[in-house]
């Protein structure tokens, strides 16, 4: 029987018991659909951390420290940023000493980063001012009280453009706000824009003591290579710690491609995750699929033995059923990924995560579905090809 | 002298119940001429039914040979069979058997449909089957919208659309009142009339005396 035939008779049977081809049906679009919408909230959310990773820069190298003592005091001092700014190859360095503290402008307030670090940090960071100036070197060689507000930060305190000048309270202490950054937005984990820049020498004075660095920043020049660098960089720390040769590093050195490299595997994993919890139910609604058409040949025994006496071979048999579960199983893989659009386009909008699609994601949820089909509609088709015609004509 | 439709050499068909064998024919020897119309009668359990799986490729005998229209019937694998059906056979049976939902028109396409037939000439062969029996104004009709005689009268157009060699009815008439009954057996008559061969099973000996020669089954056996 040619494929057109075998298709005719399946959407006829299909017709005959609108309801049941529907229920089954649900099960494979739920699974499909549920596949479609959460693996595109996946690769959605992988291109957003990789378009944002690669605003930061790619140029940028971070240098953290990996010991830290019981008073707070890293492995990396401001001293070692001060001689990394001398090798070949280093555009600025920027070091960073964090701390939070509550602050305070008029009736509002928030708790936020204060970071301490210098001039370069805007260039290092790739930040723009919006308003005012940014921090100076007499400023931070001074130790003054200024500060340069996150545009977030800037929006919790209710301060506008007109803000430069006036004062706000850090911990407790009166700073004089000389700068607001543009905002950078995105970023998934945390807001970039949700700080205060004050004078490295200002947050020793006032909040942290010792001369650590959370992290230090380092741009590289454009003409440089990142790789030569880097060691250039592992080679004067490890130098100025009085390293053996057999010690470990007591440090990091991050570049922004290893930082992408390993962003994007950590939602590549999460994409697969996700495919393969949704996977579970698109295997579920194959086994309805399955269900159904067991059902389905004990009910049709008869029909079975009669269509044998008249002439139909095993495969004919075979062929018919495996095209009804087949056909329930592609309707319900093509509504699917309608289903599964529309759900994601419904979460990207309410939830405003990203998504995104690729033909490949909406052919492979298809070919899933038929092959959910052949798979759990083998068996059955099997059963009703084997039937024996004189006891499948006696069965009532 | 052409070669008989249907030849039986000591046939047999054991059943197996558990540790017992059952024989549901012994030794069965017969000859039926193309173009005959033969009743084959017994009391249930004469083995009857037995003889009409065999008789209609549904089943193969234990022991014995049995050939069909020239085809040895007992080598046969179930697809070969199912062919061979397709090919020779034409079933009417006590309880119809057509196929629910499905039109009268539909019905009587399906054997069609198995040999490979395109859709436009199995209607049409199948509509013609119809007017042949007067059910030209029935085609569209599911069996349940019909009388018991115009399902059977159905079934047979549905036997008849292959042109097969053999036509096979198992008790045509059991489920019928005696006037479709009538019906029916006028209808095997007139098919025998155009020269088609005819075995009718059956349990009445009032139905079998329409045809022109009876075998009668006993225990398996053919007793006259």
């Amino acid at each position: 029987m040619n494929p057109g035939e075998l298709l005719r008779l399946a959407l006829s049977r299909l017709r005959t018991n609108r309801l049941r081809a529907a229920l089954t049906m649900l099960g494979v679009v739920i699974g499909v659909a549920s596949v479609v919408a959460l693996v595109g909230v996946g690769q959605g959310t992988t291109s957003r951390i990789t378009n944002d990773l690669a605003s930061l820069g790619t140029n940028l190298l971070t240098i953290s420290p990996t010991e830290q003592d019981q008073d707070g005091s890293t492995s990396v001092s401001l001293e070692d940023a001060d001689a990394v700014a001398e090798l070949p190859g280093v555009a600025a360095v920027a070091p960073e000493v964090s701390t939070g503290q509550d602050v305070s402008a008029g009736d509002e307030s928030t708790t936020t980063a204060i970071v301490g670090t210098t001039p370069d940090y805007l260039d290092v960071r790739a930040h723009t001012i919006w308003q005012g100036t940014g921090l100076t070197d007499v400023s931070v060689e001074r130790g003054l009280r200024v500060a340069v507000l996150g545009k977030s930060t800037a929006d919790d305190l209710g301060l506008d453009a007109d803000a430069i000048g006036s004062e706000v309270s850090i911990g407790g202490i009166g700073f004089t706000v000389i700068g607001i950054l543009q905002p950078k937005g995105g970023a998934g984990f945390e807001d970039p824009d949700d700080m205060i820049l004050v004078p490295v020498a200002t947050v020793q004075k006032y909040f942290v003591g010792g001369d650590s660095a959370r992290s230090v920043g380092v741009s590289v020049a454009g003409d440089a290579d990142m790789d030569t660098t880097k060691a250039r960089i592992t080679a004067l720390l490890r130098e100025r710690h009085e390293l053996a040769a057999t010690d470990d590093d007591d440090f990091q050195i991050f570049d922004q491609t290893q930082l992408l490299a390993a962003a994007s595997s950590i939602s590549g994993t999460l994409t697969l995750l996700l495919g393969g919890i949704a996977s579970i139910s698109l295997v579920v609604g194959g086994i309805g699929i399955m269900n159904i058409m067991l059902v389905s040949v004990r009910e049709r025994t008869r029909e079975i033995g009669i269509r044998k006496a008249v002439g139909a071979r095993g495969l004919d048999i075979l062929s018919q059923f495996l095209v009804e579960a087949l056909t329930l199983s592609l309707l319900g893989g093509l509504l699917g990924v309608a289903v599964g659009l529309a759900v994601s386009a419904g979460i990207a909008q309410f939830a405003g995560w990203s998504f995104a699609f690729y033909p490949t994601t909406l052919i492979a949820a298809v070919l899933s579905s038929v092959l959910v089909g052949v798979v759990f509609g083998v068996w059955p088709a099997r059963q009703a090809a084997r039937l024996d015609p004189i006891a499948a004509l006696r069965y009532e | 002298m052409t070669a008989p439709l249907i030849t039986f050499d000591r046939v047999s068909r054991i059943y197996q119940m558990g540790a017992t064998q059952v024989p549901a024919l012994a030794d069965v020897s017969l000859e039926i001429a193309s173009g005959e119309f033969v009743a084959i009668v017994g009391p249930s359990g004469s083995g009857k039914s037995t003889m009409m799986h065999i008789l209609g490729c549904l089943d193969r005998p234990t022991h014995g040979s049995y050939r069909l229209d020239g085809t040895a019937v007992a080598e046969l694998d179930d697809d070969a069979l199912a062919r061979l059906r397709s090919r020779a056979i034409g079933f009417v049976f006590q309880s119809y058997n057509l196929l629910p939902r499905t039109s009268a028109l539909e019905n009587v396409a399906t054997p069609l449909l198995y040999q490979g037939i395109g859709r436009s000439e199995r209607r049409r062969r199948a509509g013609a089957a119809l007017e042949r029996l007067g059910l030209g104004d029935r085609m569209h009709h599911e069996p349940t919208e019909l009388s018991g005689g115009q399902q059977q009268r159905v079934a047979v157009a549905r036997a008849l659309v292959t042109e097969p060699a053999l036509i096979l009815a198992d008790e045509p008439t059991g489920n019928l009142d005696s006037h479709s009954g009538a019906e029916v057996t006028t209808l095997l008559r007139d098919l025998h009339a155009t020269g088609r061969t005819v075995v009718l099973i059956t349990h009445d000996v009032d139905v079998a005396a329409t045809a022109d020669r009876q075998i009668h089954l006993r225990d398996g056996r053919i007793a006259a």
